[in-house]
């Protein structure tokens, strides 16, 4: 048996016989409502157009739908399972970096908003008077300690 | 030139009665018909001239019409004149057509009259009866034409019936004598379904077939059967015949019925024939005898070879008009000279020659399953797997491993897919190698977190302020002003502080508030002087030297008694109604029953 995911919101497989089947009735009914899923956004057909998923891959060229089937090859199926499962791991790892490298920049703004909430709103959680009361105490403990070795001395 | 007429489309010819309906009552409702007395004069005439006017142009087209459809005898085909003539009688049907024209001409005649009569009426009843005598003159004139006009319809009925003969096109001209099988010929050789019946004259009029010969068209036209006397004594049906025979140009087949079945023997045939050759002339005759299958040609006696002219039937007629003849003069099959002695034989492609062969010779059958089935009985297993053809025998029944985690196996299948792997690896390394796959550490150290933590803590803080002034905003009640407020005093304002890391240990003594008051000191001394007296008691609620409202504005405390007094005589209506105060207005009963309800003691219960 041969799983056909033709779900138009998750895999899109255009058909000469037009069926399509479809993962959930989310997806189902979506379809029904003609909704386009270029603009739907939690499909895959839009986060690859909109350059949200990794989209143009060397990994991604594995998996294939072939019109001629192959006949049966011991050997060649053995080697297949085995460079699938590998192929799998380094297209999961991609697209896993894909979207960190993705989301670096939204890193980044979030830290110098930090930045610049500390640097205008300290005062809401110390003080001023605080800080300069700490500095006058160090001072002062700097003087006795200095008083000490001179005393010492 | 003379009009095209179409038989089938000629107007209806009304009856009489019919006919003055369809006018008078077309002017009835096409006319205006409202009119007074006291119209003025002209435009009474007018009306009254309009619908004789009116009458009489209906009355014109519609005979016109009639007049026009009907064909004249002298402008159609002599054929169908004089089959018209044989059929409906030449004179009569100018006669009655006559009769139509004349009646036009008189209806004219009656409304020109009236109309000029109708300029010098002089009152609407005079008017009135000249238009009811002229428009009843014109129908008398029409119901005159009763005969005529009955006629003329069933001429017409039957002219759209007659059958379509075309007297320019190829035709074959069936005749003889009744009975002989002129009819069977014509259904056998065309689509046309004519009666057969075993008595004499079962058809009574021409009858047209049409057949294909030599990829042209024929018509084929059965006539009544002829008798053998002279044209005065011959009848309506037969006379059809000799019309056809005499005006279309067509290829005459004489049929005689040679077992003599018809009723008349060969004798009398060949003395019709004889009788009727001048109809034959400038027309390609041939003899056919019929009904060969009852008695042979050769069996026929020796008395009756008189006629030379006898000719064996055949399905296909050699018939030849000179419009045939002239064409295939003009045809010619060309064929392609002979350049060399190579012979060149039709092509036939190499499988259609191989697949006769199969059919032809007797292969010995394969051995089919059900043969095995039958062989091994019990032991037979149906086994799909054994014709399979691979690479590898053993291969044949191993279990074929189609999915994976959800992915089908053989979207993978690549006959290369090894190396791509490879390719894909080295890829992978370089890319580790390039530090891709690092995680970027340079946002988690000490100073970074600590910066994150306090805007976090700010932005709490934040979010408490606005809540609370969000809290403090909203209510509508009436506000406190600030220093009145609970929180808003020196031990609230340490712990804030402490809260915000200042240390507060030592600072009993410290003066937390403003060191002079806001108030302004110019103000009237007995202001002030009141004011003293009242300022001690309230330190806090309201500032030094502000006057209490009610001591506001009243000089001494007299007055002030006097203005209590008022003051609590004022209260007193809102008390006994439990108001609020002044701005209440609740109204406890909208509707009180003694207001809305009963009869009055004086005056009126109108409005209540």
């Amino acid at each position: 048996m041969r799983v056909e995911l033709n779900c138009p919101s998750r895999n899109r497989r255009i058909h000469t016989h037009t069926i399509f089947r479809f993962c959930r009735s989310k997806c189902h009914r979506a379809f029904k409502k003609k909704r386009n899923p270029r603009k739907v956004r939690w499909t895959k057909a839009f986060r690859k157009a909109a350059g949200k998923d990794l989209a143009v891959d060397a990994s991604l060229e594995f998996e294939k739908r072939r019109n001629v089937p192959a006949k049966y090859n011991r050997e060649q199926w053995k080697d297949t399972i085995k460079a699938m499962k590998r192929v799998e791991d380094i297209k999961s790892k991609r697209q896993a970096q894909f979207i960190l490298n993705r989301l670096k920049k939204g890193k980044e703004l979030q830290k110098e908003a930090d930045i610049r909430e500390v640097k205008q709103n300290i005062s809401l959680i110390k003080s001023p008077a605080a800080c300069t009361q700490k500095l006058e105490e160090k001072m002062a403990q700097v003087i006795q300690e200095s008083d000490q070795e001179m005393a010492a001395e | 030139m003379a009009a095209s007429y179409n038989f089938k489309k000629i107007t209806v010819v009304p009856s009489a009665t019919d006919f003055v309906d369809i006018v008078l009552s077309k002017t009835q409702r096409k006319t205006p018909t409202v009119i007074h007395k006291q119209y003025a004069i002209a435009r009474i005439r007018q009306f009254y001239m309009r619908k004789v006017r009116y009458t009489q142009q209906n009355y014109h087209d519609k005979l016109s019409q009639i007049l026009d459809d009907f064909p004249k005898l002298e402008d159609i085909h002599p054929f169908y004149a004089d089959l018209m003539n044989v059929l409906y009688d030449k004179d009569h049907y100018k006669l009655a057509l006559g009769q139509i024209n004349m009646a036009r001409h008189l209806i004219d005649n009656v409304a020109k009259d009236y109309v000029r009569l109708l300029k010098y009426g002089d009152s609407l009843y005079r008017c009135k009866t000249l238009k009811r005598a002229a428009l009843g003159r014109m129908c008398t004139v029409m119901k005159r034409q009763k005969q005529s006009l009955e006629y003329l319809e069933q001429v017409r009925q039957h002219l759209s019936r007659l059958p379509t003969i075309d007297p320019n096109t190829r035709t074959l001209l069936i005749c003889g004598f009744p009975n002989v099988g002129k009819s069977s010929f014509i259904n056998t050789i065309t689509r046309a379904d004519v009666e057969v019946q075993p008595y004499a004259f079962t058809t009574k009029s021409l009858y047209v077939g049409h057949t294909d010969y030599r990829y042209l068209r024929w018509q084929v036209i059965d006539t009544p059967g002829i008798l053998d006397h002279s044209l005065e004594e011959r009848n309506t049906i037969e006379m059809q015949a000799i019309t056809a025979l005499a005006h279309l140009r067509a290829a005459v087949l004489y049929v005689m019925d040679i077992s003599e079945q018809c009723g008349h023997n060969l004798h009398q045939q060949v003395e019709l024939f004889n009788n009727i050759k001048p109809l034959f002339a400038n027309k390609p005759l041939m003899i056919v005898t019929n009904k060969i299958d009852v008695i042979r040609r050769e069996e026929l006696s020796e008395e009756n070879e008189a006629c030379d002219q006898l000719l064996a039937y055949r399905v296909e007629n050699k018939m030849r008009s000179k419009k045939v003849n002239s064409v295939l003069n003009r045809l010619h099959l060309s064929v392609p000279q002979q350049r060399d002695e190579k012979v060149r034989p039709p092509c036939i492609p190499e499988a259609v020659l191989q697949r006769k062969a199969a059919m032809d010779t007797d292969k010995p059958k394969k051995k089919t399953e059900r043969d095995l089935e039958l062989e091994l009985e019990e032991d037979y297993v149906f086994d799909m797997k054994k014709r399979y053809d691979l690479k590898n025998a053993e291969d044949k029944y191993d279990p074929i491993p189609e999915l994976w985690e959800g992915k089908n196996v053989a979207d993978y299948i690549d006959a290369d897919i090894m190396k791509k792997l490879e390719d894909l690896e080295k890829e992978e390394e370089m890319r580790e190698a390039a530090g891709e796959y690092d995680s970027d550490m340079s946002d988690e150290d000490e100073e970074t977190r600590e910066i994150r933590s306090m805007a976090a803590k700010i932005r709490k803080k934040k979010k408490l302020i606005k809540m609370e002034s969000d809290v403090r905003r909203k209510v509508q009640k009436p506000t406190l002003p600030r220093v009145a407020r609970k929180d808003y005093n020196a031990s609230e304002f340490k712990s804030q502080m402490e809260e915000l890391g200042v240390d507060m240990a030592d600072k009993d003594n410290a003066h937390f508030k403003r060191a002079r008051s806001k108030t302004p000191t110019g103000l009237k001394r007995k202001r002030e002087a009141s004011t003293e007296a009242g300022s001690r008691a309230r330190s806090r609620s309201v500032p030094a030297g502000k006057v209490p409202r009610d001591q506001s504005g009243i000089r001494d405390p007299q007055t002030q008694q006097k203005v209590k007094v008022i003051a609590k005589n004022a209260q007193k209506k809102m008390n006994q109604f439990g108001k609020a105060g002044e701005s209440d207005r609740f109204i406890g009963t909208k509707m009180p029953k003694h207001l809305f309800a009963g009869k009055r003691k004086q005056g009126k219960t109108q409005r209540r």
